[in-house]
This record gives structure tokens, sequence and C-alpha cells, in this order.
């Protein structure tokens, strides 16, 4: 008797036999183990368990996800001072009530930049702010802007020649919507390092120029 | 976090939504690609195109699918791929494989590996059709697709595939020490 190839086992896997294989299957016991076998065989490719990956896979694969730019990473929201990444919103939403909020910090600025769009021109609404890059990017403008805006408080401050600003009512009285923008920030994003440097630095301004009221003195403590 | 939400925030570039999909998903990602490249080396390569690829595409994802199928299949394209386009390929000896299974039931461990291990030495387009037939439950009309091969050709290949599968597991179970008693019980297994 002619036994039935691996091809037409394997084919009886899946399919039905016709009536000579039927027939060969019930007669043959090598034939129909075989196909039991082959059938088995099936199943345990099926069953299968899922593999691991090696160790270190997550870290070589996210270095290339960073590199591509397709993820960012809490170090990356680190670098421009937030805790991680979820915040990212609340955090442009600081930026834009902070520097949106200030008419003194945007005077300055507007007055410190000769030609091009300054830092402030190109910050989005809050509405308009649909993905992490746009936020990060809103970000650094935030800083540059703040930046410009110390740059210009200190030129408000001092002249060219060296000579000092004699009025430091009106720098409080300057000083006072800083402090109000920077409370606003922070109260958005409480956590934020970046606003809440804004507010120290205000607040510590704001001290100075009250000290210079009250005594007179002079330094530039920034 | 549903994967809804997940995958929004994963598609927004979030480093932790990204990780979180790749823990879930990995295992099943990685294993597809390690049986079509049969290499533990090429096998991560070949992953990690795999998750690129699906990262990069995640805007395009419609839901229209499960997502797990979605990534399935970009996983499976992308090994596929990375195969065929190899220029030189060795030819060794493939040792027992190193990867690990997903917590496979302690009395199918054996059963596992030496399927692995057979897997690994059938030529590549058996193999890869063996795969995604018996493994992971294509139609033999998605593997012409997929391979660029008719249904016919793709059934006759899955047909060889077994066979040449039968008679590797019957060698090897053939070659296992006979002293054994592990080997003996699991041979008695296998040798229905």
């Amino acid at each position: 008797m002619e036994h039935l190839t691996h091809d037409t086992l394997a084919r009886l896997v899946d399919e039905r036999p016709n009536p000579d294989e039927r027939e060969h299957i019930r007669a043959c016991r090598r034939c129909a183990a075989e196909l039991r076998a082959f059938r088995l065989q099936s199943d345990a490719l099926e069953g299968l368990p899922a593999l691991r990956p090696p160790s270190g896979d997550w870290a070589s694969l996210e270095a290339r996800l960073v590199s591509e730019g397709l993820v960012r990473t809490p170090e990356t929201f680190r670098r421009f001072g937030f805790a991680a990444a979820p915040a990212w919103m609340q955090a442009a939403a600081a930026i834009v009530v902070f520097l949106g909020g200030t008419g003194f910090g945007l005077a300055l600025t507007k007055g410190a930049t000769s030609g091009g769009p300054s830092p402030e021109d190109m910050l989005l609404p809050m509405s308009q702010i649909t993905s992490t890059e746009e936020a990060v990017r809103m970000v650094e403008l935030a800083e540059r802007a703040y930046m410009q805006t110390l740059a210009r408080y200190r030129q408000f401050r001092g002249r060219s020649d060296g000579a000092r600003v004699t009025d430091p009512l009106s720098l409080l009285t300057a000083l006072e919507g800083l402090l109000a923008a920077s409370q606003e920030a922070v109260r958005v994003a409480p956590a934020d390092p970046v606003f809440n440097g804004f507010l120290i630095n205000v607040l510590a301004e704001r001290q100075e120029v009250l000290r210079q009221i009250s005594t007179g003195r002079d330094d530039d403590w920034f | 976090m549903n994967e809804a939400q997940l995958l929004r925030k994963a598609c927004q570039g979030d480093g932790p939504a990204v990780r979180a999909l790749y823990e879930k998903y990995s295992p099943r990602v990685y294993a597809v690609v390690r049986r079509i490249a049969a290499d533990d080396d090429l096998a991560q390569d070949y992953a990690q195109e795999a998750w690129i690829r699906a990262i990069r595409a995640l805007p395009t994802f419609r839901g229209e699918a499960r997502f797990s199928t979605w990534l399935h299949r970009i996983a499976v394209n992308s090994a596929l791929q990375a195969v065929r386009t190899a220029e030189t390929r060795h030819k060794r000896e493939v040792p027992m494989p190193e990867t690990l299974a997903v917590a496979p039931p302690a009395r199918d461990a054996l059963l596992s590996k030496k399927l692995e291990w057979a897997l690994d030495r059938l030529p590549a387009r058996m193999r890869k059709v063996l795969i995604l037939h018996d493994v992971e439950g294509y139609t033999h009309d998605e593997i012409g697709e997929l391979l660029g091969t008719t249904t016919g050709t793709s059934k006759s290949q899955l047909f060889k595939a077994r066979g040449k599968m039968r008679v590797l597991l019957t060698d090897l179970d053939s070659s296992e020490s006979p002293g054994s008693a592990d080997a003996g019980k699991e041979l008695e297994a296998w040798n229905i």
C-alpha cells in the first residue's frame, strides 16, 4: 500500500480529504497517526507564545525615536524647565498668560527689537497650540522674550553712559505689571520651575527697588 | 488611561505613552519579526524598524482596525521587506534560540523551543508562509498579497513547510539522548 505523501497530509490539516484519501486514512494506521501529528504540529505553532525582546531594546529604540524627533522624553522637557511632557499644555498656557498679561514686558521687548518679528509676535494664542513641537517652540520664544525684556529693563534702569534712572517709582510701577503676570503664570503652572524663577526674580527686583526708595541706594543685582 | 488616550498622546510624541504601547505590544511584535528573521540580532533591528515606522505612521491610524492588528501588519511588512532587501544572508547553523518566551507554560516550554528551532531551519520562503499562516493566522489571499505571490503558491509553500517541519522535529526527537528521562517524556509527548 502506498502511503500518503507529506504534501497531502499537510494539505489535509486544513482541507477535507477526497474519498480515496479518506478511505486510505481509515485503513492505514500509520498515515492516520501522521495526519494527527501534522495537526498537532499546526496547533502547536498556533499556540506559540509571544517573545520578550532582549533587555535594553527599549533604551536603544527610545534613542532612535528621540533622534528622529518622534518622541519627546521627560529630559527634553526638563531642558526647558518643565517636569514632564503631560504638563506642556499647562506650561504653554502659562507662557501665553505671562507674556500676554504684561504690557510692560511687551513694551520693553518691542523696544529692544530692531527689525524682524520679536519673540512675542511669534507666540501663538493658547487655542492655536496643538502639538508638543509648538509648545516647546513657545517655551523657547518665551525664554527669548524674557531675556530681551530683562535686557530692556536693565537699559531702562541704567543709561548707556552708566548713569542711573533716578525715578524708582517708575521702576516700581513697571515691576508691578511684571509681578502680576508672573504670579498669574505660577498660578496656572504652580510646579513649573521657569515661572517660579521669573516670579522670584521679579519679587527680588521689586524688593530691591523698594529698598532703593527707602534708602536711596542704587545697586544693580541683575 | 485607555488605549485611545495613549494613542493620542503617543501621536503627540509623548515618551511615556509610546513606552506604554511598547510595553504592551513589543512581545507580539518581536515574536513575529523574530520568527520571520530567524536570527536574534536581525530580529532586534527589524523590530525597532517596525516600531519606528509605526510611531511615524501613528497620525495615519484612524482606528478602523484594532491598533494591535494595525501594528502587527506593520511589523510583518517591515520584517518581510527587511528580509527581502538584505543583500546577503548568513547561512549558518542556528543554535537553540536565546530568545525568552513570555511566560510559556512549563510543560510547553521545550516544545516551543523545538518549534522555534525547526522554524529557524526552514528555507526562508517556506518559513515566512508557515509563520504567517499557522502562527499568525493570515489567509492565503493575504499571504499572496504580502509576499507578491499567488494563493496557489502560498498553499504549496505551506504544505512543503509543514512537511519539512515534521521531518526536522522527528529527526530532532530521534537524536535526543534516550537516557534522559525528561527527553523521553518530551519525545513521548511529541510522537503521538
